[in-house]
């Protein structure tokens, strides 16, 4: 069931779902186009818990499905672990990713040329353009995060924070 | 040498998703609902093992008559049980081993809700398989 794609193709496949469904399919509607994302993100995240959890014995508890969350399950998607895991024992954890994958090719100047951004003059408006189109390609991976966890038996809801890139933190509430 | 065995799958949400008998032996009319009887009321004992460990594969967990109960549990906590009589216990973990691997090919498709009904004849056909070799 092991195989290998290549990198570079998954980059152009999630650029491409986040451009398509944020300007095309859902082209002034971007909650909704934030909502299928996570949902595709969700059912992902479902079978590759399945999957990667199939050679390993179960867990024993919330905190032991999360590490494996940020070790084997960070490592078999992103070939590095989650760099700090912060919690408040209360039922919230943040994982925090120095440089996360998916958004290191993603320029950070606001002011420099991008795909996703049309030219803008006011700084503070590009500004927001900038982070609202990189927050887009965030909810894929806090789908998928949010789909392992709720196959592990954890509903939860996962956001994601975006302060500093390239380094990127996921915050992880559980429903009690 | 005839062999009775009754497997079934439940999902998390207590669920059967599958249910299906592989023995060899000659199958009776009132045996298959006595068979799905006895596995729905194993339930309650899986449901208190299954936090006792952190093993997969749970033994023998319940017996009847000269019958066996055998469970294996997944991460995302679905059960996999069969009915058998006493058979090696090597062969039966390879068994759900298989059955977990054809499991997750089905959740893989994209087009299967999960916690539906497993309603495939390749599955179905492919389970049948596994428990002829290893059953």
């Amino acid at each position: 069931m092991g195989r290998e794609v290549s990198e570079s193709c998954v980059d152009s496949l999630l650029t491409e779902m986040v451009s398509s469904y944020c300007d095309r399919f859902y082209a002034n509607k971007p909650e909704l186009a934030a909502r299928r994302i996570e949902a595709i993100g969700f059912q992902v995240g479902h079978q590759l818990s399945e999957r990667y959890t199939m050679e390993r014995p179960r867990f024993s508890d919330n905190l032991e499905a999360i590490k494996f969350i940020c070790k084997d399950f960070w490592s078999e998607l992103f070939k590095k672990q989650i760099d700090n895991l912060k919690t408040n024992h209360k039922g919230t954890f943040v994982l925090q990713d120095n440089r996360f994958r998916w958004l290191a090719r993603m320029s950070i100047d606001p002011s420099s040329e991008d795909g996703d951004l049309s030219q803008d003059n006011s700084a503070p408006v590009t500004e927001n353009k900038a982070t609202q189109a990189t927050s887009m390609h965030l909810y894929f991976p806090c789908g998928i995060i949010r789909g392992a966890l709720s196959n592990l038996g954890i509903p939860c809801a996962v956001s994601a924070d975006i302060s500093s890139l390239p380094a990127c933190s996921f915050v992880v509430r559980i429903k009690a | 040498m005839a062999t009775t065995a009754c497997f079934i799958i439940v999902s998390r949400n207590d669920i059967p998703i599958y249910e299906t008998e592989l023995g060899s032996a000659a199958k009776r009319e009132d045996a298959a609902q006595l068979h799905q009887f006895i596995l729905h009321a194993a339930l309650d004992v899986v449901q208190d093992l299954a936090w006792t460990t952190s093993a997969m594969f749970l033994k023998a967990i319940d017996r009847f008559n000269d019958l066996v109960v055998s469970v294996y549990v997944t991460a995302g906590h679905t059960r996999f049980m069969l009915l058998h009589d006493s058979r090696s216990d090597d062969g039966i973990k390879s068994f759900f081993q298989e059955v977990h691997e054809l499991y997750i090919k089905t959740l893989l498709n994209p087009l299967y809700l999960p916690g539906s009904r497993i309603t495939s004849s390749h599955f179905d056909t492919k389970v049948r398989g596994l428990g002829r070799k290893y059953l």
